[in-house]
């Protein structure tokens, strides 16, 4: 009788420079708040949210890393588990963006081989201030064949869209590899998929 | 994550009862308690749930017992009290959604508008103590002049807990007395309803003196504005919210929940009790029609049609059909062996009869001798039904056979029960008493028993009973009846109804309807005609053929009978219904349940163990060898529960933190609101220090302090160690040209990493330290008692420190016994013993060849060797004043035995079995390389 309330439970992983805005995006998504005040993270800290997708209940556990440095032998510890990690940078740091490669690496080191990765540009709002442009960071997304989304956590821009996006390739992953699907299902799979690859090009 | 906790009933029943025994006043009596899980807003608390009786007025009591491991009542506090009147219900396990998952089961106690849930185990015993709940409410119905006045006035006054103290600030706000106010108004609304339409029972009750109830009930909620507006005692707060949004979490108890007094629900129990509580704000009200028909035929076979005369004489289709039969067969077999041909054949007509304009499915069928009922609906709406379940009773010959009694079907509709109940009483007009308890019979014995708990007919939302119920007409004859059966006076005559007269008595028939009776009696008439019965028996007309109801939303159409049908000598009737039933708006119950999903994400976010430290950067300045710095890191619980703490071991580390730091306490547990000071200590051991010195490592750390179940916080330790004579190797000492205080700390780490290898050249034979310090020693301790063997001071061992990392240690006045253990510290710490790791097997294995261990020593490097020799010359001394200072040869090779000669890390015995041999035996090997050449003339 005593049933789940949710389907899977995925664990999802912020990483990016610090002040690039990890802990806003986070809240935005959770709390559907924001704060301009920067407080900077020292620790990992997590939030949950359950999110409905395609008729799965998920429960999504979503851990915020310390951006600085000298934390990031620790941080990198807590890749191992994370079924998807989004790597925020800020579109008016330029220092932010060229670190994707380094936490690219970061990531192929210390995370599981088949955590479904994304790229945020966040402060997205700021285009006053833009110094990367959304083509460029597409690039090197393309490059790598990770999805990438530009963001706002300050006005609430692509931020659910993001997690779902994220949620929704973890979801694809997991429920492509059980050989009990229903066809209708698998069929719903592979259309997604598209979607997904498509917008993950052309956004 | 532990987000859910199971709670447990610790509590035994006879605990439970003394301790309320205590508690209750003296002449109430303590009729059962049962312990409860109290669902509020998430959490689940343990309450006692005490039905409590006075002068045959019961009430329910929420008691809630402040602490686990109190044995006195004074620690009992009430939380609320419901009267048990007929506002009062309880239901177990409806709309599918509250049904219990595992032994637990959930019941949902109700009074008026109010509803609060409890959880408990389904034993015996809480079933007992419910059946006992069932009998008061019985007895409330029975009674004419109740009053809970007693129940208010003895146990609201009861001191608040500090539960209540604190949520009576949120009360004000709450919409608990408008509520009661607007249940009131639609409880007047709903009377004034009937009363007009003038000839229901309703009208009948409004002149009856039920206003006692009526009274009592409105100072009971009299008094509760009074109480909440004293702010004392807050029932608002167990209760559904209704106007609930996913922000508003202020209901939570979280105190109880911080001093862990309470536990957070599952998650899924949580949403399980919240959906049901919510259930209004999803359920939708949707209205069918419903024909119930019932007909004593007289055992008669079935010759006629009986549609367009009675089953589908409505222009449109009713949704749902219950038929009900009596006498149906009164052959001895169909007695008997309960066998009747004639099953078929009604059940053949009913079917064939039933209105054209839909088609229908047979929901159930359920007979008993002669009572037969029938459910059809709407082959479209079958999907909606569930649980069918049917049931008789026997009331008959010695109380249980099956000529008389009753036969009933229930189901649920959507999400609304029903149950229709087809029964046929006893007979003859004086025997009203024997009707009434046939009508009790069936109430308790009636049990759909494959439900859990099994249910009975008042169970249901809504009941339809039906049939013939025999009553009579009462004080009147024959022909008074039919002269005013000739004049249409059918009120007049209904005052002589018997039905209405026990109804208003309360013996039968408690919170049901009848709709207003405008047709003539349904019996007797002489078969085949429409005449009353001209027998010799000369039976007087009565409305013995009756269909009542109870339950919320149910509108009479119609109430009728069928004087077409002419077969028995009872004419059939029907009731023709506008029923509402519960039905789930998918969409509403996707955003009530998404409402509630948010809100448990927010209340499980918010529940997360939470700190905040007051640095997260600790920083020890400048720390030396030997000497401890202390800091404090302030731990302050900043969340709604409490949380443990841990340092971790990070990835790669063996340990939570470096060796020179200590932490006190490393783990521990803090209160909501309570702030923990953790002690770090800095303290450079001789290990630590020979790291230090060579600038491989530095004072810096990053502590990870984990809270169980929740985040991870990082504290920076930093600090600069400053270099120290102690902790250096003597190829460095004997390179340093100035004082290692004066050296630049690359200089010196350089210096220390390439030790032999370094450019510098030797600027002394042997370290000026230890110089210095034998030459103190030489000076003034070669007298002194107990050299080596008393231990020195901390403070004067920081001061010798201090002097030979300036290079001198004139002026210095500190014991010797702290000089004499200064050098063995220097000795001990150094960054490379003073018998090298590459010999120091050999000179373990050759310890007693003299020859072999001069050997070793000719192998050394020059610097080592000349300090070698130097202490050696330094204890002969000693032992040549031996009679002062007590030393003797053994002593002192065993003293620095064991600091001359150091194992190599890895070399070190680790065999668990005789390790404690093994050290003394390497102990010995080390005294006996020294001793050699304490005892022994050799040339250097």
């Amino acid at each position: 009788m005593a049933r789940q309330n949710y389907d899977y439970l995925f664990k999802l992983l912020l990483i990016g420079d610090s002040g690039v805005g990890k802990t806003c995006i986070l809240f935005r998504f959770s709390d559907d708040a924001f704060n301009s005040t920067f407080i900077s993270t020292i620790g990992i800290d997590f939030k949950i949210k359950t999110i409905e997708l395609r008729g799965k209940r998920i429960k999504l556990q979503i851990w915020d890393t310390a951006g600085q440095e000298r934390f990031h032998t620790i941080t990198t510890s807590y890749y191992r588990g994370a079924s998807g990690i989004m790597l925020v940078y800020d579109i008016t740091n330029l220092k932010s963006f060229d670190s994707v490669a380094k936490w690219l690496r970061t990531i192929d080191e210390h995370a599981n081989e088949d955590v479904e990765k994304m790229i945020l540009g966040n402060k997205c709002d700021m285009e006053d201030k833009r110094i990367i442009p959304r083509e460029k960071a597409e690039a090197v997304a393309r490059e790598h064949g990770i999805r990438f989304l530009e963001t706002s956590a300050k006005s609430n821009l692509n931020i659910n869209q993001a997690f779902m996006e994220l949620a929704e390739a973890i979801l694809i992953k997991r429920t492509a590899g059980r050989g009990s699907l229903e066809a209708a299902d698998r069929v719903n799979i592979t259309q997604t998929e598209n979607k997904s690859l498509i917008r993950c090009c052309n956004v | 994550m532990s987000f859910l906790i199971v709670y447990i009933f610790t509590m035994d029943q006879h605990s439970i009862n003394s301790l309320v025994n205590n508690f209750i006043l003296p002449g109430h009596k303590n009729v059962q308690s049962i312990s409860v899980g109290l669902f509020q807003e998430c959490v689940i608390t343990k309450r006692i749930l005490t039905l409590v009786e006075y002068q045959q007025n019961y009430g329910l009591l929420v008691i809630n017992r402040c602490d686990n491991s109190i044995e006195k009542s004074k620690q009992l506090t009430v939380d609320f009290v419901l009267p048990i009147d007929d506002r009062f219900k309880c239901e177990f396990g409806s709309s599918g959604i509250n049904t219990g998952a595992g032994e637990n089961i959930i019941a949902k106690i109700i009074h008026g508008k109010d509803k609060f849930i409890v959880e408990l185990k389904y034993t015996e015993n809480n079933r007992h103590f419910f059946t006992e709940v069932n009998k008061a409410q019985d007895v409330f119905l029975c009674k004419t002049n109740s009053s809970f006045d007693w129940l208010y006035r003895s146990y609201d006054c009861a001191a608040p807990s500090n539960l209540d103290e604190r949520l009576s600030s949120n009360i004000a706000q709450k919409p608990y007395i408008k509520e009661e106010m607007n249940s009131s108004t639609k409880n007047t609304k709903n009377n004034n309803e009937f009363t007009s339409s003038s000839e229901t029972l309703n009208t009948l009750l409004s002149n009856h003196p039920n206003t006692g109830i009526t009274l009592s009930t409105s100072t009971a909620h009299g008094k509760e504005s009074d109480r909440n507006g004293s702010g004392k005692i807050g029932k608002s707060s167990f209760y559904v919210n209704e106007i609930e949004s996913p922000d508003d979490l202020s209901n939570i108890p979280r105190d109880i929940v911080a001093m862990g007094g309470a536990s957070l629900a599952a998650r899924e129990t949580n949403i399980r009790l919240k959906m049901a509580m919510l259930e209004d704000q999803f359920m939708e009200l949707k209205s069918f029609n419903l024909f119930i028909g019932s007909w004593n035929v007289n055992g008669q076979n079935c010759s006629v049609s009986l549609g367009e005369n009675w089953l589908a004489c409505d222009p449109s289709p009713p949704d749902i059909y219950a038929i009900g039969f009596q006498e149906l067969d009164l052959s001895k077999e169909a007695f008997v062996f309960n066998d009747s041909t004639r099953e078929e054949e009604w059940l053949q007509a009913c079917t064939l009869s039933l209105h054209p304009g839909a088609i229908y499915v047979k929901v159930k069928l359920v007979r008993l001798i002669g009572m037969m009922l029938i459910v059809f609906v709407k082959r479209e709406l079958e999907e909606h039904i569930s649980n069918v379940a049917a049931e008789t009773v026997g009331t008959g010959i010695l109380g249980k056979m099956g000529n008389k009694g009753g036969v009933a079907i229930r189901f649920d509709f959507y999400n609304t029960s029903m149950c229709f109940v087809n029964s046929h009483l006893a007979a003859h007009v004086e025997e009203y008493e024997r009707r009434n308890q046939d009508y009790n019979d069936i109430c308790n014995r009636m049990i759909f028993s494959q439900f859990k708990p099994p249910k009975y007919i008042k169970d249901h939302d809504q009941v339809y009973w039906f049939g013939d119920l025999n009553y009579r007409l009462m004080d009147l004859n024959r022909d008074q009846v039919k002269r005013m059966l000739e004049e249409k006076a059918f009120d007049e005559l209904l005052k002589h109804d018997q039905l209405r007269d026990q109804w208003r008595l309360k013996r039968i028939f408690h919170n049901f309807k009848e709709g207003p009776i405008k047709h003539p009696p349904t019996y007797k008439y002489d078969p085949g005609t429409d005449n009353w019965d001209s027998s010799e028996k000369n039976r007087p007309p009565a409305w013995c053929d009756r269909c009542l109801w109870r339950g919320d939303s149910i509108a009479l159409l119609d109430y009728r009978s069928h004087a077409r049908l002419k077969l028995s000598d009872h004419k059939p009737i029907s009731a023709l219904f506008e029923s509402s039933v519960k039905v789930k708006n998918p969409t509403k119950f996707r955003k009530v349940y998404e409402e509630v999903m948010k809100k448990m994400d927010k209340i499980e976010n918010e529940f997360l163990p939470q700190v905040s430290v007051d640095q997260s950067e600790i920083n020890f300045g400048r720390v030396t060898f030997r000497e401890s710095v202390q800091r404090y890191l302030s731990i302050a619980n900043t969340g709604q529960v409490p949380v443990r703490f841990e340092f971790i071991q990070k990835p790669n580390e063996v340990r939570f933190c470096k060796p020179w730091l200590q932490i006190q306490p490393y783990e521990s547990t803090i209160k909501p609101g309570d702030k923990l000071d953790v002690e770090l200590k800095v303290y450079v051991d001789i290990e630590s220090a020979q790291k230090l010195n060579s600038g491989l490592e530095e004072i810096y750390d990053i502590l990870v302090l984990h809270l169980d179940g929740g985040k991870d916080l990082f504290i920076e330790i930093k600090g600069s160690y400053k270099p120290s004579s102690f902790g250096s190797s003597i190829e460095t000492l004997v390179r340093l040209k100035i004082p290692i205080d004066e050296m630049p700390a690359n200089e010196y780490h350089e210096l220390q990493q390439k030790g032999e290898f370094s450019s510098a050249p030797v600027s002394w034979g042997i370290p000026k330290e230890i110089w210095l310090l034998v030459d103190h020693l030489f000076k003034y301790g070669l007298m002194q008692e107990d050299l080596f063997q008393q231990p020195g001071l901390d403070t004067h061992f920081q001061t010798i420190r201090e002097g030979l990392d300036k290079g001198s240690l004139e002026g210095f006045t500190a014991s010797i016994h702290s000089v004499a253990e200064a050098l063995l510290i220097f000795l001990e710490a150094l960054a490379e013993p003073l018998i090298p790791h590459s010999l120091y097997s050999r000179a373990l294995e050759n310890y007693h060849n003299f020859i072999a261990c001069k050997q070793v020593i000719n192998e050394m490097r020059d610097t080592h060797r000349r300090v070698f020799y130097y202490l050696i010359s330094f204890m002969r001394e000693l032992l040549r004043h031996s009679k002062y200072n007590n030393l003797d040869n053994k002593m002192l090779a065993s003293i620095f035995g064991d600091i001359i000669l150091r194992a190599p890390q890895q070399a070190q015995p680790n065999q668990k079995g005789n390790h404690q041999n093994n050290i003394q035996e390497i102990e010995k090997k080390k005294a006996g390389f020294i001793h050699h050449f304490l005892v022994n003339d050799f040339d250097p």
